[in-house]
């Protein structure tokens, strides 16, 4: 007797689960994980300097690597999860059975996100015990810190998998999936800024909040007015010039957040389900 | 669900990939533990059938039935009592073959014990079992194509879809492999098997299905197909056959054409089926000729796709 749907996609999920655990990029961004961290903890002593007194200063600082991890993570675990299934042929040995192929991709979906939420918990944890250890404290909104970082990593691991249903390479994928969170979109928020535009709609940009709601007060938009030196692009020196620096709001991001999620990983459902061999 | 209970029953079914037809308006019906051999040219739409009967393409137009569920409507419940090897597949490499089987064991709702057993017994059948708990990743081709049957067979289905079995095995893999085959037959199970390797199909199959450019030619038995081909014989004989015993087999009823071409071989061209070309050979012998062997040069069933397949489409 066939199991239902829900028991598939377990099972799907443990044998992803199993292949990740056994494979090398699992063990690949670990490693960097701690490599980071230890960065963090080992070089203030080595050059003479201290820690910060401030808790959420010092997790902040430890949490700097935290987007490009999220990046990796949804590189390593979802920008070839589909695409590799018809490129190396693994699908001819999968899917002539009865399953759906929607039970499939949720299945690879759960277990993709369970190793990314494995790393970047690893990342908090590292933190979170170092600034305890160190500080004697952990900031009040760490928790929600890591929340706001989950729902991020879930919605690029949603656009990762779209990519991954689209392209017909996974070389293409892990590229087009790690330059856009990377690359395109940071670039999009920059030149925002630059251009006293709030890139409110960007992911990347929304993502500022799991970072920034360690602050207390929670960071607003800011544009000062300063006197342009020398080498200030375009102004000549004492000219008046003015920069802006956006935070991204709380409930718009979550909002935007979601958006991507929902749409990515429904488009990404569609394309997947309608690919051929 | 289809009225007829045979197996497998496609109706009208259609693929196009923009303007090039793979599939145009296929009708075939296998019953009931008949092994069927599925010929044609390469890009001829063997491939593209097996892939419909297996959802990993969608159709066009049309249906297709296997043990009575439509496979484009249902494809969850028609693969159930399916087992199918479509080309070489790939496996993850970072499971061995023993995990393999119990990813699609429990896929396929069987228990842990059926398939501890069934797998063992498979991997035993297909010649892997030594390697059953190494990881795929250094696995040979035909290693590889092993681990594919062994899969197709793990739930003991009613159906078994073949794309090219013996494709990447070796001669000792192929003969196990069409052994096996035979093996399967016994068991009632209902074969679809597209190969190029008309002796192997004419070696295993009740049916041929011969298909070209989408369209299906013919599907027939391999006795009627074979029935009526003339089939060239090679004979090799003890000693040179006289002119006069020469002349005696050149005479024989079925007979169309007798060469010699070294002093103890002869081509002989011969009319007829299995019957003409044994009467044939007790004849020869009665007439003194010492004979070593008696081999038809190519499989019967090879002269009626010859005939059927224009050349240039090979």
């Amino acid at each position: 007797m066939r199991p239902n749907n829900i028991r598939q996609i377990g099972i799907v999920t443990r044998y992803e689960l199993l292949k990740y655990l056994r494979g090398r990029r699992l063990l690949a961004i670990i490693l960097l994980t701690v490599i980071i961290s230890a960065i963090f903890l080992v070089v203030p002593p080595a050059i003479g300097s201290q820690y910060s007194k401030d808790p959420t200063d010092f997790v902040m600082n430890m949490l700097r690597f935290l987007g490009v991890l999220s990046i990796l993570s949804a590189t390593f675990f979802g920008a070839d999860a589909i695409v590799s299934e018809f490129e190396s042929k693994t699908g001819y040995f999968l899917f002539p059975n009865p399953i759906r192929k929607t039970t499939i991709f949720l299945g690879k979906f759960i277990a993709s996100a369970l190793v990314s939420v494995g790393v970047i918990a690893l990342y908090y944890l590292i933190a979170v015990v170092s600034v305890q250890v160190i500080d004697g404290s952990v900031p009040a909104n760490t928790g929600l810190s890591f929340a706001y970082a989950l729902v991020y990593l879930f919605a690029i691991l949603a656009v990762a998998y779209l990519f991954s249903a689209m392209m017909r390479s996974s070389v293409y994928s892990l590229i087009l999936t790690f330059f856009t969170f990377f690359l395109i979109l940071p670039i999009v928020d920059a030149v925002g800024e630059f251009a006293k535009f709030k890139a409110w709609f960007s992911i990347t940009f929304a993502s500022g909040i799991a970072t920034d709601i360690l602050r207390n007060p929670y960071p607003t938009d800011t544009v000062i007015a300063t006197t342009a030196g020398r080498g200030a692009g375009s102004a000549t020196a004492g000219q008046m010039i003015s920069i802006a620096q956006y935070y991204p709001e709380v409930t718009v991001s979550l909002v935007v957040i979601a958006a991507y999620f929902i749409v990515a990983l429904l488009l990404a459902i569609v394309l997947a389900r309608r690919r051929e061999m | 669900m289809n009225e007829t209970e045979d197996p497998i029953v496609i109706e009208h079914l259609s693929k196009n990939y923009g303007q090039q037809v793979a599939l145009n308006d296929l009708n075939l019906t296998i019953t009931s533990g008949m092994c069927v051999g599925y010929l044609g040219p390469n890009g001829a739409g063997k491939t593209t059938t097996i892939k419909i009967l297996t959802d990993l393409l969608r159709a066009t137009s049309g249906r297709a039935y296997l043990n009575g569920t439509d496979v484009i409507r249902h494809p969850e419940a028609a693969l159930e009592g399916v087992g199918a090897v479509v080309e070489t597949p790939e496996f993850y490499p970072q499971l061995t073959p023993r995990e393999c089987l119990s990813y699609v064991g429990k896929i396929r709702g069987m228990s842990s014990d059926a398939i501890a057993k069934r797998s063992h017994a498979v991997l035993e059948q297909v010649k892997l079992l030594e390697v059953a708990d190494k990881r795929t990743g250094q696995f040979s081709k035909g290693m590889k194509q092993r681990l594919a049957v062994a899969q197709a067979l793990l739930h003991d289905p009613s159906i078994l879809i073949l794309d090219e079995p013996t494709s990447g095995l070796d001669p000792r893999g192929m003969v196990e492999l069409r052994d096996l085959i035979k093996e399967l037959k016994k068991a009632e199970i209902t074969i679809l098997m597209s190969s190029h390797l008309l002796n192997e199909v004419q070696e295993v199959c009740d049916n041929v299905a011969i298909i070209d450019r989408g369209i299906l030619l013919t599907y027939d038995s391999v006795e009627n197909l074979s029935a009526g081909q003339e089939v060239t014989l090679t004979i090799h004989t003890l000693e040179p056959v006289s002119p006069q015993d020469f002349e005696v087999i050149k005479a024989l009823q079925g007979v169309t054409s007798l060469k010699r071409t070294e002093n103890n071989k002869l081509i002989m061209s011969l009319s007829g089926g299995a019957q003409e070309q044994s009467k044939v050979l007790r004849e020869i012998l009665n007439s003194g000729v010492n004979v070593v062997s008696y081999t038809p040069q190519h499989a019967a069933i090879e002269d009626a796709y010859l005939h059927l397949i224009p050349k240039g489409d090979h």
